[in-house]
């Protein structure tokens, strides 16, 4: 949390809303340790990281659902399939990530 | 005001507090949040939750009835107190600000323990270690290091660490040293067990010369010590490379 609250309370001040992503358990290799957070403002701007940029841009997309009124969610992330654009992590690791607004 | 304005105001303290959230089950995205030090709850996750708290020490999920929970732990930066105001205090303090730990030199020796030889010690305390120590709490984060090669400094510093509930307790000094300091701290009546929690000579085996080596050298044991790692190489290392959870 220390690590996206300047950001996040910068968001607030100006009346955005804010959703927060955090790793919540890892399985093999992972780039970002359980606790890892990224935070997304309801204009798009970003802060903080929950992988090594593999899965950011799905989680954005849950977290813009989230702000728009959508419940909060656990995601799972596992190894890409062999799409070139699939959303995974090329280390081989898991992760689960919760997603949810900031209130 | 919410748990968020609560949450986001204990982030720039290092106040400990376990935040429970409520990611799989009845309840999904309710959370709780147990100030440890000021024994208050903010929240609405379920009940059952703020008795574990005290005894969580890492990011984990748990399962609490048909429920999953996240808990996250909110705490101090671990803390590493050294003993002796030398030049491996310097590189010792510098390499782990690097790495965003809190550190405090003691000495008692007022030309040693000055800001300009210890710049890098967020706290410098001039005091022998018997009163530094009424200062410096010793507590389960905290790593010490006697770095003095000094009975008069490293005799109590271990045994107050000793005392304590300290992660980890360094000594310097050639095995010789340990050997003396060793009979001494018997003589002060603490047992084989308490004595094999000092790590003397402090220190992994990497050939360290220079005082940042040493300090590269201390600071991985103490890294190893805190996570129950062995210190080897990853290449042979049977378990996984980051610890599951």
């Amino acid at each position: 949390m220390k690590e996206i609250v300047d950001n996040v309370e910068q968001w607030r001040a100006k009346g955005e809303r804010v959703a927060i992503a955090t790793v919540v358990a890892t399985r093999k290799s992972a780039p970002r340790p359980v606790g890892a957070k990224l935070a997304i403002s309801e204009s798009g701007e970003m802060c903080g990281s929950v992988s090594g940029g593999c899965v950011e841009n799905d989680v954005v997309i849950h977290a813009q659902e989230v702000l728009a009124g959508g419940e909060p969610r656990l995601l799972s992330y596992g190894i890409s399939d062999d799409e070139a654009l699939g959303v995974g992590l090329p280390c081989g690791g898991e992760i689960d990530v919760f997603v949810e607004r900031l209130d | 005001m919410t748990l968020a304005d609560r949450l986001l105001e204990l982030a720039h303290t290092d106040e400990h507090a376990v935040l429970f959230t409520v990611i799989e089950g009845p309840g999904r995205g309710d959370k709780l949040l147990v100030l440890l030090d000021r024994d208050e709850v903010v929240g609405d996750g379920p009940d059952g939750l703020v008795e574990l708290a005290p005894e969580i020490r890492r990011n984990h999920v748990l399962a609490h009835g048909d429920a999953r929970v996240y808990a996250e732990v909110y705490g101090p930066p671990p803390r590493l107190v050294v003993v002796g105001a030398v030049d491996t205090a310097e590189a010792l303090c510098a390499a782990a600000r690097a790495i965003g730990w809190h550190t405090t030199c003691v000495d008692a020796r007022a030309a040693f323990a000055t800001r300009e030889r210890i710049p890098s010690a967020h706290e410098l305390v001039v005091a022998w270690p018997e009163d530094a120590f009424q200062q410096v709490p010793l507590d389960r984060d905290t790593a010490v290091v006697t770095l003095a090669h000094d009975d008069r400094f490293d005799v109590p510093t271990l045994a107050a660490a000793l005392r304590s509930d300290a992660f980890y307790v360094g000594a310097i000094g050639s095995r010789r040293t340990q050997d003396r300091r060793r009979e001494r701290l018997l003589a002060e009546g603490f047992t084989d067990d308490d004595l094999s929690r000092i790590h003397g000579p402090t220190g992994l085996d990497i050939g360290a010369e220079t005082p940042p080596e040493q300090a590269l050298s201390i600071l991985t044991e103490a890294l190893a010590v805190r996570a129950g790692r062995p210190g080897t190489p990853l290449r042979t290392a049977g378990h996984r490379i980051h610890v599951e959870s």
